[in-house]
């Protein structure tokens, strides 16, 4: 064999070379050019990642800015159990008293099969440190938003609650879900081989937008005060169910709004469906005699009567067509304004056949009932207010005492405020504003004037009669108080049942104070009261009172009276 | 024929200019990784601000909400009882009510005051007046 030249080896090894550098051009064209996109994002994809970062729900104020509700960030502890199974004994001994946990409990989750069990929810973020601190392999944690709710149980009906996607489900966390709901953010992060972000090379960063917080109209004190009298009146009367609405009758705002029976939003579950229903906006009933206001009012406001006008209450019983009204106790001849104290039944009815069935169902819608009365809650219902053309002949004299419509507490309210106000009658009010989570006031809500029922001049006469309501001749001498100037109208309505009248009532009072200048409207409904005792002035004429009283000392409003109640209030400077 | 470049001397500006230019593309380089390492840095650093921000964020909402629970006129209620305090709030006959003349110059200090009050207080304060100048 011819051995190679130095010129020929030289030309292997170029040629050699060349092949092989010509092969790595061709790799690297397929890998840079031809398979360019596929790759490079199959690098982004094990180096980038996409963070979702949520934004946290609004707060819900009081009046006063005290916290009603908050986001709060808590953390899931979560282990692989194919990790901790080998040593699940010894986990489990160091993390039961952080987790407050039963120890064997825990061991049995850690060393279940699979690789992921949560071992517990909404663990604080002081706990979460303390295990972290544990160095504990195997065992990790996941974000989790937690709606807390400080006060317990006040104000559950209002604020409502969340469900478990952070979603408002009722109350005010439903109807401004828009307003409380925050906005998610994203970061694109880069992460080093250990899965660490490499900060510096985030490439977007859009943060997350808090929700705004919602300001509401109610008070917590008053709110307390009110949540505090409904259990007294509870464990006193053991109705089915109560509830207490206090309001600005000037401007429809909610002070306070409680229902019984009531439940934890931090634990809705915990609580019977039942339970968790505002029936201050969403049940129906027959309002019996506080409905006299409407027919009264109305009498007054087309000058059909005066408050010293006579009608003849025959007694305690009246056949009109061709059936028997009775009043409670029998009456001769009462006063227009002696009707509404007394609150005769059959005194009431006259005035409605002098007002006729047109105009009287024209001032049961110019009251607002019949219809939703706005307020920004959820599950609100219209009540019951049959047109004109559904009237059978005893309508007329039905009606007015409050029987063949139904009606919500705060359609009751609001007529009562319409009264106390001059004839205007408000939508009621319960969200003041909505503000940023710098304080700074993005939408504020102003009072709404729905339309003017009656005049000032009827409202002044209505007032003049109904604070004889709560004197020793009216029906609720227990809900006067001392030195204050108050009017209110007691109601007694019979409950239906299987479309029948049962002996059981619906207890109620609606008043306001000062009856010169009101400040505050208080509706008190006990429904089914099993103590004895079942009508409107015994049983929550008192309740009034004890509200109002509290109320009035905590608005600081003094009383227009000496206390031994003769004399306008004498004020000297000595 | 060409020079024999071996016996030729090293000129001092070539070399000069040789090390001038190694040293300042090593700068150049040693910067750019100074700067990219600072970048990395800052960039640590910022994520631990992150991380410390949102804790502290965190740490307010719970103790806003622990605030709040303070400050809950249920648990005051309870707390006042518990320690047998007798706090309660006092009746009307137990408060004496002065009025301020020119306090309705600023009503928002006392949002309770109504118009029917500062009635009261405008002829209270005229009789003062006039009482103080018939002295």
């Amino acid at each position: 064999m011819t051995p190679l030249t130095h010129r020929t080896r030289a030309l292997i090894v170029a040629t050699t070379l060349s092949l092989a550098f010509s092969a790595l051009g061709v790799r690297l064209f397929q890998l840079h050019v031809i398979r360019h996109s596929e790759l490079a994002q199959l690098a982004a994809a094990n180096r980038e990642l996409v963070v979702h970062r949520q934004g946290r729900r609004g707060e819900i104020r009081d009046c006063n800015g005290n916290l009603l509700a908050n986001s709060q960030s808590v953390r899931i502890v979560a282990a692989d159990p194919s990790i901790t199974a080998a040593r699940a004994a010894d986990v489990a001994r160091q993390l039961a008293p952080l987790l407050k946990l039963d120890q064997s409990a825990l061991v049995a989750k850690l060393s279940s099969a699979g690789r992921y069990v949560r071992l517990k929810t909404k663990v604080d973020e002081d706990t979460a440190q303390q295990i972290r601190a544990l160095k504990l392999k195997g065992i990790g944690f996941e974000d989790q938003l937690l709606r807390s709710y400080p006060n317990g149980i006040l104000a559950s009906h209002i604020l409502g609650f969340v469900d478990s996607e952070h979603r408002g489900v009722q109350g005010i966390e439903a109807s401004m879900q828009d307003y409380l709901e925050g906005t998610d953010g994203y970061e694109v992060i880069e992460r080093d081989r250990k899965g660490r972000e490499i900060r510096a090379l985030r490439s977007q960063d859009i943060g997350p937008r808090d929700g705004y917080n919602v300001v509401l109209t109610i008070d917590q004190v008053i709110q307390h005060i009110a949540e505090t009298e409904l259990e007294k009146a509870m464990a006193e009367n053991h109705p089915q169910a109560g509830v207490i609405i206090v309001s600005r009758p000037k401007t429809g705002e909610i002070l306070a709004m409680s229902c019984r029976p009531t439940f934890d939003p931090n634990n809705p579950g915990a609580s019977p469906a039942d339970a968790r229903r505002n029936r201050c906006i969403s049940d129906v009933a027959e309002p019996g005699s506080t409905f006299k206001i409407v027919a009264c009012s109305g009498a007054l406001n087309d000058g059909l009567v005066t408050l010293s006008d006579q009608f003849d209450c025959e007694n305690g019983a009246f056949l009109y067509a061709g059936r028997m009204l009775h009043d409670a106790h029998p009456y001769g001849v009462l006063s227009v304004e002696e009707i509404l104290f007394h609150s005769s039944n059959i005194g009431a009815a006259k005035v409605a056949l002098h007002v006729g069935p047109s105009r009287l169902y024209n001032y049961i819608t110019q009251f607002g009932l019949g219809r939703k009365t706005g307020i920004a809650l959820p599950g609100e219902v219209s009540g019951i207010a049959h047109p004109l053309s559904r009237w059978n002949k005893l309508s007329i004299t039905r009606i007015p005492m409050g029987h063949e419509i139904a009606v919500t507490p705060i359609q009751m309210l609001m007529a009562m405020n319409a009264v106390a106000n001059g004839g205007r009658l408000m939508k009621p009010l319960v969200v003041k504003g909505i503000v940023d989570a710098d304080g700074k006031t993005l939408l504020e809500y102003q009072p709404q004037q729905v339309n003017q029922c009656i005049t000032p001049r009827a409202s002044m006469l209505m007032a003049t009669a109904l604070r004889k309501v709560v004197t020793p001749e009216g029906t609720a001498p227990k809900a006067a108080i001392a030195g204050y100037d108050v009017a209110g109208k007691t109601g007694t309505a019979q409950k239906i049942e299987n479309g029948q009248y049962v002996r059981k009532y619906y207890s109620s009072f609606i008043g306001y104070v000062p009856a010169s200048d009101p400040e505050i409207s208080i509706l008190v409904s006990l429904d089914d009261p099993a103590r004895g005792a079942y009508y409107g002035g015994s049983v929550s004429g008192p309740v009034f009172r004890a509200v109002a009283e509290q109320v009035l000392q905590y608005l600081n409003i003094p009383p227009q009276f000496n206390l031994d109640g003769n004399d306008k209030k004498v004020a000297s400077l000595s | 024929m060409r020079r024999n470049r071996k016996r030729e001397p090293l000129r001092f500006g070539t070399v000069a200019r040789s090390v001038v230019t190694c040293v300042c593309v090593a700068v150049i380089g040693l910067a750019y990784v100074w700067q990219k390492n600072q970048i990395y840095k800052l960039g640590d650093e910022l994520k631990k601000r992150e991380a410390t921000l949102a804790a502290t964020e965190k740490r307010n909402t719970m103790l806003a909400a622990q605030l709040a629970q303070l400050k809950s006129p249920s648990l005051l209620e309870w707390r006042c009882r518990q320690y047998n305090l007798g706090l309660v709030t006092p009746r009307e006959t137990q408060m004496v009510r002065l009025y301020e003349p020119g306090v309705e110059w600023d009503t928002r200090l006392l949002p309770a005051v109504t118009q029917a009050q500062l009635q009261v207080q405008k002829q209270m304060r005229n009789q003062w007046t006039k009482a103080v100048a018939q002295r």
